[in-house]
């Protein structure tokens, strides 16, 4: 549905493929027939977007509705922007190809903090105002979910409404309330007010925020009948819950090129850094007939031959070996191959290896996250020296030659010995490997370690840490650097630059739309991609702006300081995450949910593992 | 084993798809359509698919091909043009299985039908401006090959082209070399439009044909 206009531009520009539409599975309705047009935006380039599950299931859901129509929207590379903003073409849909204004709902998932500034880049694309107190008419409403929604304040502003966790309900529920409301011709503050009845829905301009002098929250209050408190929703059963049997089938290649079956949902483990391991609970998996189910459809209607087993950590499903040896039964004829994308150090054993490597052999990747043990039980891993040497002298065994593992640099009490720890560990796998007697002959080893900068989330036991300084962390980089002495340990990291920018924006509060609209004023964007990304632009923004971001990033909070999410209920207790944090700093480890329940506070949502037997 | 020869279209978003991306995902629709592919026997088996000619990046063409290898157990020509369809989008579609006829190394020329819509003048006058300009003693435009962007002269390949005014627009036919032996795209015709007097259309363009070097159609 491309017009000739938009054409002319695209073999100026690199991978037209992303901006055509007219994939194989993509939607095409007739306009006379819709009531509400949805645009599905993913604020990342097509390959990225095209990647992200929970786009794929939202829009095969919204689609089974007839009187709606969801397109898919990406932000364009910054070539054929320019191509775009020259010859005055709008931001448009891959379906229709009409205009990004043109549509009812326009709907972001917010991935990583790093894609706000592509969110307000997009609607300006489409000439949609950014600031929702200037969009007055029904029309054009912007709502957004995903994890980042768990702290919605910095896009305050610019989101009328946003979705708080998951969304395969609500996201019908409100599209619903919205083909009333325009049929009956009603206006946007009376359909906002009415939609943040329903649960997991908030909207943001019902509440009033207060400061303190010292720059903390004073109060947060609603105004009507809007909710004290945004409880989440969350799918119960995953067997009933909708999930799609066909994806789009991209024409370029994609970062995630495959069919995907998720698991299983929330994570048993509760490792203290990690937001998903708290925001989605609880556990819930779904069963062997479904998962076989939705994998042979997935494949029967889009010819992929790779199946992605998704979760937090799939190696956690309680009946992986049955899983694989029931999808195994076709895939080996089909000549399918699986792949585990999150395979725990502890779930790595003989058995799973065989099944592994009978279908396709690629690197191994685990995240030990700390390098010494008393690291690791501050942020409860879980995970001992013993088992990662375990685990990999079975991979050695089983002819693997390349082990990739994850660190975190920052974690809160780290000292440098626990930096160095992370070369000390690297150099044991190097060594477990010249040490096993049955190792692949005549090959070397290589062992890569991806250090990333911990950035403090909402919603988990440390949101309270500060962030080490940009200067701490390269210090500590350069330790890591020097105290590695082995060629087969080749390290990489993230930039610390903009793990701070994303530390600002996930504890951020309401005063941050100011400088997300200074910086876009200034034509920032694409800020997750080290080609556009500067520190020293940012830096400029919050200073003109007269707001201080160490103040967001590297200050540490009290237990009695009101947090800007804290209207914004996960099911997880906010004095459950502050025991959490004591025993860190205690080094005390917390046992999983299968071997105990904690009482997090997850179980009043009364499903998945906090009422299975153990 | 058998080889046979796939004919397909190529129009719509799919002119904008690289061969590269063509390739992945005749083979998915291969894999999601059944078809009986004869595989590689090495350590990692993959299916054989030859294109005869790469279409290049958006030109559209109603008439491509490609070869495969089949497994013994060989499926209708109506089956598998049905069952293929059925698993590539609207904008590649088969519309015919046949037994290859000559090889693709024997591809000599390519003809191609340029559709050009006028932006600020009239067709008449755009299709006078194009054949007056098309007897300049020379037309260059710079060209990538292997070794580099060059200094290319049109002008010896254009004694096979004609242009003409066809309803609001200027049609032109033209016949390039194509092949392994050299190949013209016809998107230098554009650039020359461009680089010379400043025109920049919309030009639709369709490859019409492939011949050998005695101008049989290739089959």
């Amino acid at each position: 549905m491309i017009d000739h206009k938009i054409e002319k531009l695209l073999l100026k520009v690199q991978k037209p493929g992303r901006y055509v539409g007219g994939e194989l599975n993509s939607v095409i309705k007739n306009k006379k027939d819709i009531e509400v047009r949805f645009a599905f935006c993913f604020p990342d380039i097509y390959e990225v977007g095209m990647s992200h599950l929970g786009m794929k299931i939202l829009y095969s859901q919204l689609n089974e509705v007839p009187y709606v129509w969801c397109e898919r929207v990406f932000a364009p590379w910054a070539d054929m922007e320019e191509q775009m903003r020259q010859n005055h073409i709008p931001l448009y849909a891959l379906e229709s190809g009409d205009s990004l204004a043109d549509f009812d709902i326009i709907g972001f998932t917010l991935q990583y903090e790093m894609s706000y500034t592509n969110l307000l880049n997009m609607l300006d694309m489409a000439g949609v105002p950014l600031k929702s107190s200037d969009r007055r008419s029904l029309s054009q409403l912007v709502v957004a979910g995903g994890p980042c929604a768990c702290n919605p304040e910095p896009l305050a502003d610019f989101v009328d409404l946003f979705f708080i966790g998951e969304g395969e309900e609500v996201d019908c529920e409100v599209v619903e309330l919205y083909r009333d409301f325009k049929r009956k011709n009603g206006t946007k503050e009376d359909f906002l007010a009415a939609a943040a009845q329903i649960s997991g829905v908030y909207v943001p301009s019902l509440y009033d925020v207060t400061y303190k002098e010292d720059g903390t929250i004073d109060t947060f209050q609603p105004r009507g009948n809007a909710p004290a408190v945004i409880h989440k929703r969350v799918m119960m059963d995953l067997d009933k819950s909708y999930f799609p049997d066909r994806f789009v089938v991209p024409y370029i290649e994609i970062v995630h090129d495959r069919a995907v079956s998720e698991v299983l949902r929330g994570c048993i483990r509760g490792c203290r850094f990690c937001q998903a391991g708290f925001i989605y609970r609880p556990f819930r998996e779904k069963s062997i007939d479904a998962i076989d189910r939705q994998c042979r459809d997935l494949c029967e209607n889009t010819g992929y031959d790779e199946i992605s087993l998704s979760s937090l950590s799939t190696s956690d499903y309680s009946k992986i070996n049955d899983l694989l040896d029931r999808l195994m039964a076709w895939t080996e004829d089909r000549k399918t191959g699986i792949s585990l994308p999150s395979l725990r150090v502890d779930g790595f054993s003989n058995e799973l290896m065989k099944k592994i490597k009978a279908i396709r052999r690629s690197g191994l990747t685990f995240a030990p996250e700390a390098g010494t043990q008393r690291l690791r039980d501050v942020i409860n891993k879980n995970v001992t020296e013993e088992e990662l040497l375990k685990t990999v002298n079975t991979a050695f065994g089983g002819g693997w030659t390349t082990i990739k593992l994850y660190f975190m640099i920052g974690l809160p009490t780290e000292t440098l010995q626990d930096v160095e720890g992370i070369a000390d560990l690297a150099q044991k796998v190097v060594d477990a490997y010249y040490n096993h007697p049955n190792k692949p002959r005549g090959k070397s080893v290589k062992v890569s370690i991806s250090a990333s900068s911990f950035v403090p989330k909402p919603f988990t036991p440390f949101q309270w840490e500060p962030q080490d300084t940009i200067e701490t962390i390269h210090a500590k980089q350069r330790h890591l650097l020097s105290s590695i002495h082995s060629k087969k340990i080749e390290p990489s990291w993230h930039e610390a630059d903009t793990s701070f920018m994303e530390a600002v924006f996930a504890r951020g509060d309401r005063r941050l739309g100011a400088v997300l609209l200074e910086a876009h004023r200034r034509g920032m964007k694409m800020d997750g991609w080290q080609d556009f990304f500067s520190l020293q632009k940012w830096l400029e923004v919050f200073a003109s702006c007269g707001i201080d971001p160490a103040f967001y990033a590297n200050r540490k909070r009290s237990f009695d300081e009101h947090l800007p999410w804290d209207h914004i209920d996960y099911g997880v207790k906010k004095s459950f995450l502050m025991e959490e944090c004591k025993r860190a700093y205690a080094n005390k480890t917390t046992p999983n949910c299968r071997e105990a329940c904690s009482a997090c506070g997850a179980s009043c949502l009364k499903g998945g593992i906090c009422v299975e037997s153990r | 084993m058998k080889v046979v020869r796939i004919w397909f279209r190529k129009t719509g978003a799919a002119r904008y798809i690289s061969h590269l991306d063509l390739n992945r995902c005749m083979s998915r629709a291969m894999h999601k359509a059944n078809i009986p592919l004869w595989y590689t026997q090495g350590f990692n088996p993959h299916a054989f698919l030859t294109f005869a000619l790469p279409l290049p990046l958006g030109i559209r063409s109603e008439r491509e091909c490609m070869d495969l290898k089949l497994d013994d157990d060989v499926i209708s020509r109506e089956e598998m043009i049905s069952r293929l369809n059925t698993a590539l989008p609207k904008d590649l579609a088969v519309f015919d299985v046949t037994e290859p006829v000559r090889k693709p190394g024997q591809i000599a020329t390519a003809s191609y039908r340029i559709l050009l819509e006028p932006e600020n003048t009239s067709a008449d006058e755009l299709c006078s401006q194009i054949r007056d300009f098309f007897q300049a003693p020379e037309i260059v435009v710079p060209k990538h090959t292997k070794s580099g962007i060059i200094d290319f002269d049109l002008k010896p390949y254009l004694n096979q082209t004609s242009v003409s005014v066809k309803g609001d627009g200027v049609e032109m036919e033209t016949l390039l070399p194509a092949g392994s032996n050299g190949n013209v795209n016809p998107m230098l015709i554009l650039d020359a439009l461009k680089k010379y007097l400043n025109l920049e259309p919309y030009a639709d363009i369709e490859r019409t044909g492939l011949y050998d070097n005695t101008g049989k159609i290739f089959e």
